[in-house]
């Protein structure tokens, strides 16, 4: 037997059978929250927004359109979602020593790779909050500049601009010499 | 943009996003520019690095609370929810305002016992069958006349009724909860 498609599971949400939305869920939370640890880089504040996202897709499941992908959808949400907990904490500072450092996955040797995603990640979180959405928009959900302008309601040079600003402080922080 | 003209940071940012209409005219300065050809590479090791970060996994499954809550329900839209409090608010309304005249009908309304309804019902049952018995579609000029009483029809229409509402509560009774 085939498994269900993600259309078939969206119908199913939307007549109100939530098992069909758990088993999306399962199948996209490991994304979602790897957005909102992108932006967020703490697990516990990621692991709450992404269960957060689902529940604002499922409240606003009737006005989903069938004919587009779910994936892209949800993930914007949480975009969304992360952008606006930044913002309600005004924490466009670097980083504090509450972010963590995925220690919960580090092995006692790390390996060079690890070490070097983590610095890819404190590099990221250190940046403003719009500018680390932006590249999050950019760079993982692959959307247009346009895209990211109509999703973000700023204007497209802003879009650039941030893009530009936020890889030149990557830049600095990651090819910066040691 | 001149061939002899480097290429601003700016730009090459917009040929990596595929976003510039001068793509042409940057590959042919970079082709010839080793110092520019430098920066794009810098840029370009810096996309390497931001899209090879790896997914990390999630400490709990958070599918659980959907999949364990058959309570959950999508809310209705807004103006759903707002139509159908002012619907009931309207009918409550009414119905304060009706009260009165009801009370003072009711008395005049002789009330049948169960006894005159069932065997009214049971003689318009008998009627129906002798009408059916009797029915010929392509003989008949025009339809037999259909003797039904006010109560019947009431009682019909109060039992169509029910079952429309009853209907209606099965079908929503999930987005209702």
């Amino acid at each position: 037997m085939t498994a269900p498609t993600d259309r078939d599971l969206l119908v199913r949400a939307m007549r109100g059978e939530s098992d069909a939305f758990g088993e999306l869920v399962t199948r996209y939370q490991t994304n979602v929250f790897n957005v909102c640890y992108r932006i967020l880089h703490e697990r516990g504040e990621s692991e709450d927004l992404a269960q957060e996202t689902f529940m604002r897709a499922y409240d606003r499941l009737h006005t989903f359109d069938l004919e587009r992908e779910f994936g892209p959808w949800v993930r914007r949400i949480a975009a969304n979602l992360c952008l606006n907990h930044l913002e309600s904490q005004k924490s466009t500072a670097p980083l504090d020593e509450g972010r963590d450092a995925d220690q919960s996955q580090r092995p006692e040797r790390q390996v060079e790779v690890k070490e070097r995603s983590e610095q890819i990640r404190e590099a990221l979180a250190s940046l403003p909050a719009q500018y680390r959405v932006v590249v999050e928009l950019r760079h993982y959900q692959e959307m247009s500049y346009d895209e990211i302008a109509s999703e973000l309601k700023i204007p497209l040079s802003d879009v650039k601009s941030h893009l530009f600003r936020a890889r030149k402080l990557l830049a600095e922080k990651l090819h910066a010499p040691d | 943009m001149h061939l002899t003209d480097h290429v601003t940071d700016v730009q090459l940012n917009e040929y990596l996003d595929n976003e510039t209409a001068e793509r042409a005219q940057i590959e042919s300065h970079l082709a010839s520019c080793d110092e520019c050809a430098a920066r794009l590479s810098v840029l370009q090791s810096l996309f390497a690095e931001l899209d090879s970060l790896p997914e990390l996994t999630l400490s709990r499954n958070i599918a659980a609370r959907f999949t364990t809550n058959p309570n959950l329900t999508p809310q209705l839209p807004r103006w759903l929810t707002l139509t159908a409090t002012l619907q009931a608010a309207v009918a409550l309304i009414a119905l304060i305002v009706a009260a009165p005249f009801i009370m003072t009908l009711l008395p005049a309304i002789e009330t049948p016992s169960f006894t005159d309804i069932f065997l009214q019902l049971q003689s318009q049952w008998i009627a129906w069958l002798d009408i059916l018995s009797t029915f010929k579609m392509p003989t008949l000029p025009q339809s037999p006349p259909l003797e039904i009483s006010s109560l019947v029809l009431t009682l019909t229409l109060a039992g169509a009724s029910v079952l429309w509402l009853v209907g209606n509560g099965m079908l929503l009774r999930k987005q209702i909860k």
